[in-house]
């Protein structure tokens, strides 16, 4: 008999969700590939469990890297969609690794459409040689906004943040609550009849045109990752609740004053971020092939608070959310931005074994390997400065070091620490030759 | 009169006298005559004064015209549905005809056709739309359209359960919300993501489609009302369509009677808990700061809280805290909710005696006026009741009587309002006439 998923231990949801991810979503073209794919995977599965691989799995975050190494700027790739799978089969052909997905390149002109104001890229507020889009961080929600985005979500975000951050929508601000339902249809048809909205709606149809355009290249990209025997790895994404607020709302100011001067309000307001990104995070999976969650994580780092600000602010809201899903079968891959201290990484190292990855960008990776080494897989970190600025030889050095500090015992990830820009080529060639090198067990 | 104290530092009786102001004096109205604006000004005095429990020169009348003029014009509810210009006329020559009134409006409640059969919602019929065309109402459909489990959803996200539940189960036009994505995960382009989808893209662009519909169906309402007002009658209705009670928002258009019946045994506490929600939003979002509208009269049609639908001790527990705190936040803003106590409320009168002196008009339908006026006189004007079968069916005379008496029984110390128990749709104008003919006769206070 079957067991029900709702009498499943989390493992063995998880183990349910490896299986989905072991069986590709198409058919792949030969039996050598399909092979391929399974091997890769299973390296990667081996590594998440804390079990011993065959070898150190590689995965390289490339971003903007993809347009770079085809000849083309970060510009070019942003508006001329026609360019991004010949760039992105190339990168595939060229870096072997144990996953890809597609690019992470953006539609600019769906945000140009609708006047996006939390990004700046090469040719819309940044010079067209920029290689990286700019986050603008704000206070996308007044400190007073905090009961109206606990007591009624969706207005906050229809009526607030979303004209606040798309300035297309500018016309959502004029429009009473939708909290009530009575007249709400007639309410709706008398909002399409303002000719502001005629315009926004104009917008966005034309956006979400744009939109599928772009969506389709990005869908035959990950089509050819597949037909290499690239597992897909990317299953969602989600925030730790603190950095909900800190990045997306409040921005840093905003936290920090909060921190302070309302920091209930703050720490209710989490609990509430957690709970709905659990559901949201396991929704996004459970459409996915992979049970893989990636975290981006930033305010909780060693130079923005400090560690009794952590454990009250960033951690238990963060652990809550991170064991929500995990209890649904999922993998959270968190990639810390910054470095955490020893302090730091033993209170993360209190997560049951095995459920996580921690991705590393500038933290001691034999101190990662010290505290966490018992606790959960770990990842990184060759850095971006690194590929930046040094020669093949001294990469393939550092990273031969990297696997020998981490592997032993497996639950190693070689990868970066970040996403990349520009950088020679043959630096990142040199993290993959290390890996096939001396990954081996 | 300059304003020369700050609006939050005035008292309601304060705010409420601005907004009697501008209902007497509306900013937006060129009289055709001297005449037409001293009898604005004597019939709206005449409301206010019975509102303030005082005595005006006689007795106010709010006559229940409703659609009565489509059918004494020879036209239907249904054929206005798609005439607008036509309606307009025939109020016109029913305005002239008629002669005095103390307050009159144009067709309103008859909703546009073409906009109604594209939006069609699963609670409402009309003529021609799931009712006869000759039908001379339109028709509530109560159900079950929240389900029993859903109250912490629905408390969890107010918003999302309106726009995504709600709507698809109510309006099939809607239907494609259920694919909105929520917004509790407020990374990413939502609405791109949204309007990719192509039924929902659909539904937008059917309601844009109409919006030229909708254009000429508002532009025609606001036409007949200003000529209405311009030639001296006033309306009473410009405070806005407000909210009802707490519960009937919960009986009438989420759980149904048989849900919220079974609620209030099953799990009082979370029907409580949401009506506190409801109720707070409600202040928070439509009563503070309410605009300064033609009229401060809030009309509010009450439907489960009279005798037939639940005992004293319900009324109590379930549906008067939070419906007079409801009533107390709008009268704090300066406005006069009136609620129109369908059904009978004899056993209630007794209960519904704890508001500010002439802070609400209860506008009654069955309820024993006799009564009424011994409970809540000296508290609340009163309103009401002549019969619909009366004015429909009964003669100038009897019309005439039965108005006699209630002006009889109620009038004494002012703070009554001659009134129909219901609006009629098909019927003889003589009879609407001879009861403005009683408040003439019978209503004038001696000085």
């Amino acid at each position: 008999m079957e067991k029900q998923w709702s009498e499943m231990t989390w493992q063995e949801r998880r183990e349910e969700r490896f299986k989905k991810w072991l069986n590709p979503p198409v058919k792949l073209p030969s039996p050598a590939i399909e092979k391929l794919y399974k091997e890769r995977l299973t390296r990667m599965i081996k590594a998440i469990k804390m079990e011993i691989p065959d070898r150190v799995p590689i995965h390289l975050a490339a971003n903007s890297f993809v347009a770079y190494n085809a000849g083309h700027t970060l510009y070019d790739v942003l508006y001329d969609y026609s360019l991004i799978k010949p760039s992105w089969i190339k990168f595939l052909e060229e870096f072997e690794q144990d996953s890809a997905d597609a690019p992470g390149f953006f539609a600019a002109r769906v945000y140009e459409i609708l006047d996006y104001k939390v990004n700046a890229w090469p040719g819309h507020g940044l010079p067209k040689t920029s290689t990286l889009p700019n986050f603008i961080e704000k206070e996308y929600m007044q400190a007073d906004e905090y009961d109206l985005f606990m007591k009624d979500p969706f207005d906050f975000g229809l009526r607030k943040f979303t004209p606040r951050t798309w300035g297309a929508f500018e016309p959502f601000t004029s429009v009473p609550s939708f909290s009530s339902y009575s007249g709400l249809p007639e309410r709706l048809m008398m909002m399409c009849q303002d000719p502001n909205f005629k315009k926004l709606f104009k917008a966005i149809v034309e956006a979400s045109d744009e939109n599928a355009k772009h969506q389709k290249v990005m869908m035959e990209c990950a089509q050819e990752s597949l037909k290499r025997g690239f597992p897909p790895l990317m299953g969602g994404v989600m925030l730790a609740p603190f950095d909900t607020v800190a990045d997306m709302l409040r921005g840093t100011s905003g936290v920090v004053k909060d921190m302070f001067r309302q920091p209930e309000k703050l720490l209710e307001s989490l609990e509430i971020i957690a709970d709905n990104s659990i559901r949201s995070t396991v929704g996004m999976v459970n459409m996915a092939r992979s049970p893989i969650v990636f975290v981006p994580m930033h305010k909780g780092a060693d130079s923005f608070m400090s560690v009794p600000q952590f454990e009250k602010f960033y951690w238990p809201t963060f652990r809550k959310l991170i064991l929500g899903v995990v209890n649904e079968g999922c993998v959270p891959m968190m990639i810390i931005d910054g470095s955490y201290n020893e302090a730091r990484l033993k209170i993360i190292s209190e997560l049951p074994k095995s459920c996580v990855i921690w991705t590393m960008e500038k933290t001691d990776m034999a101190l990662s390997k010290k505290i966490l080494g018992n606790s959960a897989c770990i990842a990184g970190n060759v850095t971006a400065a690194m590929l930046y600025t040094q020669t093949a030889q001294q990469i393939k050095e550092y990273a031969r070091k990297l696997i020998e500090t981490c592997a032993p015992g497996g639950g190693y990830i070689l990868a970066l620490g970040s996403g990349i820009d520009k950088c020679d080529p043959k630096n990142l060639h040199a993290v993959v030759e290390a890996g096939l090198e001396y990954g081996k067990y | 009169m300059p304003q020369t104290k700050e609006w939050k530092d005035m008292t309601w009786q304060e705010k409420r006298e601005a907004r009697f102001d501008r209902w007497l004096n509306p900013p937006e109205v060129k009289f055709v005559s001297k005449e037409a604006e001293q009898l604005y000004k004597e019939r709206v005095t005449r409301f206010i004064k019975a509102i303030k429990l005082e005595e005006p020169d006689r007795v106010p009348v709010m006559l229940p015209t409703g659609n009565f003029p489509a059918y004494w014009g020879g036209s239907s509810f249904h054929e206005l549905m798609y005439n607008y210009k036509k309606g307009n006329e025939i109020w016109k020559k029913y305005m002239v005809a008629f002669g005095d009134m103390d307050a009159f409006n144009g067709p309103n409640f008859i909703p546009a056709g073409k906009i109604s059969e594209v939006v069609r919602s699963k609670q409402t019929k009309l003529p021609g739309l799931g009712l006869p065309k000759e039908a001379t109402m339109n028709q509530f459909v109560e159900g079950e359209y929240m389900m029993p489990d859903e109250y912490d959803r629905y408390m969890l996200d107010p918003t999302d359960y309106n726009l995504r539940v709600m709507m698809p189960r109510t309006t099939p036009l809607f239907e494609s919300f259920k694919k909105l994505p929520a917004f509790s995960n407020i990374m990413g382009n939502f609405w791109v993501m949204a309007l990719t989808d192509p039924d929902v893209r659909k539904t937008f662009e059917t309601l844009m489609s109409l919006t030229d519909e909708q254009r000429k169906w508002t532009a025609a309402t606001l036409e007949i009302s200003q000529y209405i007002k311009e030639r001296g009658y006033p309306s009473l209705f410009g405070g806005g369509v407000m909210a009802g009670a707490p519960f009937d928002h919960f009986a009438d258009a989420l759980r149904g009677t048989q849900g919220i019946a079974r609620d209030m045994f099953r799990q009082p506490k979370k029907l409580h808990e949401a009506m506190e929600r409801y109720l707070n939003w409600t202040i928070e979002t439509n009563i503070k700061n309410f605009p300064m509208t033609q009229s401060p009269i809030c009309m509010m049609p009450l439907h489960k809280g009279d005798d037939a639908f639940m005992s004293d001790k319900q009324f109590a527990e379930f549906y008067w805290p939070t419906y007079r705190r409801l009533l107390l936040a709008m009268i704090d803003e300066g406005l006069v909710p009136m609620p129109f106590a369908e059904g009978r409320y004899t056993n209630r009168l007794k209960q519904i005696t704890d508001t500010p002196p002439s802070g609400v008009v209860w506008y009654f339908d069955q309820t024993d006026m006799k009564e009424a006026k011994r409970i809540l006189g000296g508290i609340c004007c009163i309103a009401g009741n002549v019969p619909t079968s009366v004015v429909i069916k009964g003669t100038p005379e009897t019309v005439k009587e039965y108005c006699r008496k209630l002006i009889q029984d109620c009038a004494p110390g002012g703070g009554f309002i001659l009134a129909g128990g219901a609006s009629i749709d098909n019927g003889k104008i003589e009879n609407l006439q001879a009861m403005m003919e009683a408040a003439k006769e019978h209503g004038v206070y001696k000085k």
